[in-house]
């Protein structure tokens, strides 16, 4: 068990003084003045709001960011592992065979180097020489760390985003670092994912004593794990530093201003209006079944749903339950393989009733479509040109659409970003982006596939007014989420999912009383 | 569109297939020096014998009949066709056959449309038989331990073929996306800017992904020294050289035939 | 972006050693070539411009690939590996489409080459992108390593075609010693990866075709290069500085600070 790779790095102790880093394609400081003490075997949770420079700090630690001439930005003051400088310790580990620091990402999909589950566990070892025939074992004993549930030879293209996030912990682990650096390797996990995740996480740490630094902005999950509390300010330094209590006490509704998930200031979704009656029937599905041909999920069966204007229906249940393919099919994206999807006359008004068979443009003024990835919807230069993209399809005339997209700007609060290229927004910047370029052509209905997925409290918050308010305003909703916090903040009606077909064992909830 | 995956990983072949169990290297030279000793000329005499001697090492191969018919089939339209043009507007020579319009077909030319096709077969063909049975890290794994290439770029050119698989899951999500922004009607060249402005996301997704991938690589020690072992020894067997003799006599046989037929011709001069 | 050249002092040993390409081609062309041996059918002699040329370009560009400045880094690779299986993915894309439209525009075979510059654009855009020595023909190259395991019909063909059009692309950018990647050195090195390309073409798929048809076919393919791979690569470049996804590349430095 994890015990198996007890025998590694010693844990490392951290000293910062005075450290800043700035990214040579920026003018500002991503942090400045930075003063640490880490002692060995301490777990530290970092702090800030997004921009604070954790990751930075991280990829610091992890002796990842060259300040020299041919390198990515300059650096000032000094950061030292064990009394060596960062950049040089993870030099000379290589030719020891061990590494200081191991490193874990956010992105599950970017993080798996090679096609079968050993060899990437494997990879690191390569690197630092390791003879050959230790390799092997340290995978082995990697791989039982993390209580890996697969043999070597799997793919890893068949990996689940946990698995992968897993598999990587093993990969840095093989390494033996005395310190471990986890930057919010959670983030974009379902929460069973994230919770097993934890669980390997807290055995690893035990097992082997090792440092510590874990950027997470949902604290609550982590704080019974950590030793200390660092908050980081964008541009600056350290400015709090203590334990739990004291610095959530302390800084916990500055914090959770900025976005983080403080415990005790969570976001207060707005007051539930009593279930109305039910608007104008949208879409109704009967025995719908979806195939899709690429990734591994379940064909979707014998799923009924009812969509009415005016209500919000929430789509749960467990990660490859065939939550995403319903949210394509609702959305006219994939014809139903077999059953019947129709749209009722308020939502095709002039149109045929099935809606994967309607045009693109005539689609986009009836129902909306918001996905996972806001990235993928990207399809103009600046904000203000993507949320005209829409209404023109729409065949609009130029006042009109102009009028949309200042109205928009202004209630997404995205006027200061009219300009700027889509892709470079911060993450929950592109997700209203992207939610306002859905509601540019007034659908009657808006398909939303995990709204709420890695956001911050402060963005969690709009999205959830947002939706409340365009509910009340007779749209019709549909939102495919794991996020149990959303479902009780707004659904009316909530649909479970499990394998591909409705979960019956589940209490159907049409309309939750509070 | 569904999009093969080439990094599959490959099962073992079948018994039968020992020529699909040798090393990738010793298949990817021989690939390699049978079509630039083909490439080297045109003739008919030459391409034949090549081709011919591959057909005989072809039960070897581990490669279904069905499987070698799909893959070689694409081979034989390309071929087919490029034969077909040499044959209409190739150099003219010997007595006139038929005569389309401005276009004629002559001995000289049809002779040479028939080399044509035959050469692009069997330099085609072990590249076939090379792809169908060669596992990618096992190709690299041999690139840097048998040919001693240098590794960062191998591993590097691997690691990025790992992320296609997810490429092409997001192609995917791109298509459904643009459908539901209202794109994906509007006549051929609305169709086409829609199809740019498609791969133009999917190449800035590519390339974040690619900045991340190097992040988590280097984390692991990945270019720090140039100096690494294999997980995965990779080595040359007597099958293996056995391969290799196989293939330099087919290149050398063939060119024989040329040579005898008279028909043998250095394309440079 | 950067678009002008930058004017520092080179080195004067520098160019001492650029100097003796350029002579021995100038000592080429004024000795000319003896006419006994022939190539590509013409005895020597009459090729002696050209082979003056090929040797001061190839021996300035040579230098000056040797003299760049600037490490491989592991984010430069990654990227352009990246960026050589998306390149991989739209050969394999276009060549689907490829066999029914030359077999259209084959039976003039000149006209076929109006599309040649598609080919050249992972190369061209690998260059503009990485600005580093060896990224043109590396993305290119492994570009067309992928388009073979996809399984296209050309086979392992492919391979050849893509080193020397990546050279190609290659040779122009060191002869701007990696300091110039504006629109014009990305029209250059389209023409130039084009101009390898057309080469290759004429030598290796027609190669019984008549003179001035060859002639036509290599012309068509630089002027399809140049446009298709030098401007579009170019534009290219700059739309993915403008995402910001080059912000840890050579390219995205020389893009605005923000």
């Amino acid at each position: 068990m994890a015990s198996d790779v007890r025998d590694g790095g010693a844990p490392v102790a951290v000293r910062a003084r005075g450290w800043g880093w700035r990214h040579a394609t920026r003018t500002a400081w991503a942090l400045a003045g930075v003063d640490l003490d880490v002692a060995p075997g301490e777990r530290v949770l970092l702090l800030g709001a997004s921009g604070s420079g954790k990751s930075t700090l991280l990829a610091g630690l992890a002796g990842l960011l060259d300040g020299g001439p041919d390198g990515t930005g300059e650096q000032a003051g000094e950061l030292f592992l064990d009394g060596v400088p960062a950049r040089e310790a993870r030099s000379r580990a290589v030719t020891r065979g061990t590494a200081r620091t191991g490193l874990v990402l956010q992105d599950p999909l970017a993080q798996t180097v090679l096609a079968r589950c050993g060899d990437d566990v494997a990879f690191g070892l390569e690197n630092h020489a390791v003879p050959p025939d230790r390799i092997w074992p340290r995978v082995d004993a990697a791989l039982r760390a993390v209580a890996f549930p697969y043999a070597r030879d799997r793919p890893t293209a068949r990996l689940s985003g946990g698995e992968r996030q897993r598999l990587a912990l093993a990969g840095a682990l093989a390494l033996r670092p005395g310190l471990l650096l986890l930057d919010e390797p959670t983030a974009m996990l379902d929460p069973e994912g994230a919770a097993l995740l934890r669980e390997q996480v807290a055995a690893v740490l035990a097992a082997t004593g090792a440092t510590c630094v874990l950027v997470e902005h949902r604290v609550a999950p982590w704080i019974a794990l950590v030793d200390r509390v660092v908050v980081l300010a964008p541009g600056g330094g350290v400015i709090a530093d203590g334990a739990p209590g004291d610095v959530l006490a302390a800084r916990g509704a500055q914090l959770a201003a900025q976005g983080v998930w403080v415990p005790g200031h969570l976001p207060a979704p707005p007051p539930r209006r009593p279930a109305g009656p039910a608007g104008a029937l949208l879409l109704r599905g009967r025995g719908v079944a979806v195939r899709r041909p690429g990734p591994p999920e379940p064909p979707l069966r014998d799923v009924d749903v009812d969509v009415h204007g005016g209500r919000i229906t929430c789509v749960v249940g467990p990660n490859g339950s065939g939550k995403s393919t319903l949210a394509l099919a609702l959305g006219g994206l994939v014809t139903p393989a077999a059953g019947t999807l129709v749209a009722g006359p308020a939502l095709a008004r002039r149109l045929g009733p099935r809606p994967a068979r309607w045009r693109p443009r005539e689609l986009v003024t009836r129902i909306g479509t918001v996905f996972q990835d806001p990235q993928h919807q990207f399809v103009a230069r600046t904000c203000a040109q993507e949320l005209a993209v829409g209404p023109r399809r729409a065949g609009l005339a130029d006042a009109q659409v102009r009028e949309r997209v200042t109205d928009l700007l202004d209630r997404l609060r995205l006027v200061p970003l009219a300009r700027a290229n889509p892709f470079t927004l911060s993450g929950g910047e592109q997700r209203r982006l992207s939610v306002a370029t859905a509601l540019a052509t007034r659908p009657r209905l808006l398909v939303l596939d995990e709204p709420t997925f890695g956001q911050d409290a402060r963005t969690w918050a709009e999205l959830v007014r947002l939706l409340a308010a365009l509910r009340d305003d007779g749209t019709g909703i549909v939102a495919v989420t794991h996020d149990e916090a959303l479902v009780d903040a707004l659904a009316d009606d909530v649909l479970r999912l499990r394998a591909g077909r409705p979960d019956v064992g589940a209490v159907p909830a049409a309309g939750r009383a509070r | 569109m569904i999009l093969p995956d080439p990094l599959a990983v490959r099962a073992a072949p079948s018994g039968r297939g020992a020529l699909a169990r040798t090393n990738p290297v010793a298949k990817l030279l021989v690939s390699l020096l049978i079509s630039l000793v083909l490439l080297l000329t045109v003739d008919v005499v030459t391409a034949a014998t090549a081709l011919a001697l591959e057909c005989l090492a072809l039960p070897w191969c581990g490669l279904g009949a069905r499987a070698l018919a799909r893959r070689a089939g694409a081979l034989l339209v390309a071929g087919g066709s490029a034969g077909l043009v040499t044959a209409l507007v190739g150099v003219d020579g010997g007595t006139r056959l038929a005569a389309l319009g401005p276009v004629t077909v002559t001995q000289g030319s049809l002779l040479s449309g028939l080399a044509v096709v035959a050469r692009i077969l069997a330099i085609g063909l072990p590249g076939v038989v090379l792809v169908a049975t060669t596992d990618p890290t096992d190709l690299a794994d041999g690139l840097g331990q048998v040919l001693r290439l240098p590794a960062t770029p191998v591993l590097a050119a691997l690691a990025a073929l790992r992320l296609f698989g997810v490429l092409a899951q997001e192609w995917q999500d791109l298509a459904h996306a643009r459908r539901a922004r209202g794109l994906g009607d509007g006549g051929l060249l609305g169709r086409l800017r829609d199809v740019l402005g498609q791969v133009f996301a999917l190449l800035v997704i590519a390339v974040r992904r690619g900045t991340v991938l190097a992040t988590a690589m280097e984390s692991r020690g990945f270019g720090a020294h140039p100096r690494r072992t294999w997980a995965r020894p990779s080595r040359l067997r007597p099958g293996d050289l056995a391969l290799l003799a196989g293939g330099a006599a087919v290149a050398l046989t063939a060119t024989a035939a040329g040579v005898a037929a008279g028909t043998w011709r250095l394309l440079l001069g | 972006m950067s678009t002008t050249v930058e004017r520092q002092n080179l080195p004067v040993r520098l160019l001492a050693v650029a100097a003796v390409p350029v002579l021995a081609g100038a000592l080429i062309w004024a000795a000319g070539l003896p006419s006994t041996p022939s190539l590509f059918g013409t005895p020597l002699a009459d090729l002696t411009v050209p082979a003056a040329l090929v040797v001061a370009l190839g021996g300035l560009s040579a230098v000056g690939a040797v003299a760049a400045r600037g490490r491989w880094r592991v984010v430069d690779l990654v990227v352009a590996s990246v960026l050589a299986v998306v390149g991989g993915l739209f050969f394999w894309g276009v060549a689907t489409v490829w066999e029914p439209v030359t077999r259209a525009l084959s039976l003039a075979p000149p006209s076929s080459a109006l599309l040649a510059g598609l080919w050249m654009v992972p190369g061209v855009l690998g260059g503009l992108v990485i600005r580093k020595r060896g990224a043109a023909v590396y993305v290119e190259l492994v570009a067309a390593v992928i388009e073979a395991l996809l399984g296209n019909v050309w086979g392992f063909s492919t391979v050849y075609y893509g080193l020397i059009e990546g050279l190609g692309a290659e040779f122009v950018l060191a002869l701007l010693l990696y300091r110039a990647f504006g629109p014009v050195p990305a029209v250059l090195a389209g023409a130039g990866a084009g101009l390898a390309g057309g080469l290759l073409d004429v030598t290796v798929y027609y190669p019984d075709l008549a003179e001035g048809t060859k002639a036509g076919y290599v012309a068509l393919a630089v002027l399809s290069s140049a446009v298709i791979a030098g401007v579009g690569a170019w534009a290219l470049t700059r739309a993915l500085a403008a995402t910001g996804a080059l912000a840890s590349l050579a390219s995205g430095r020389a893009a605005q600070r923000v």
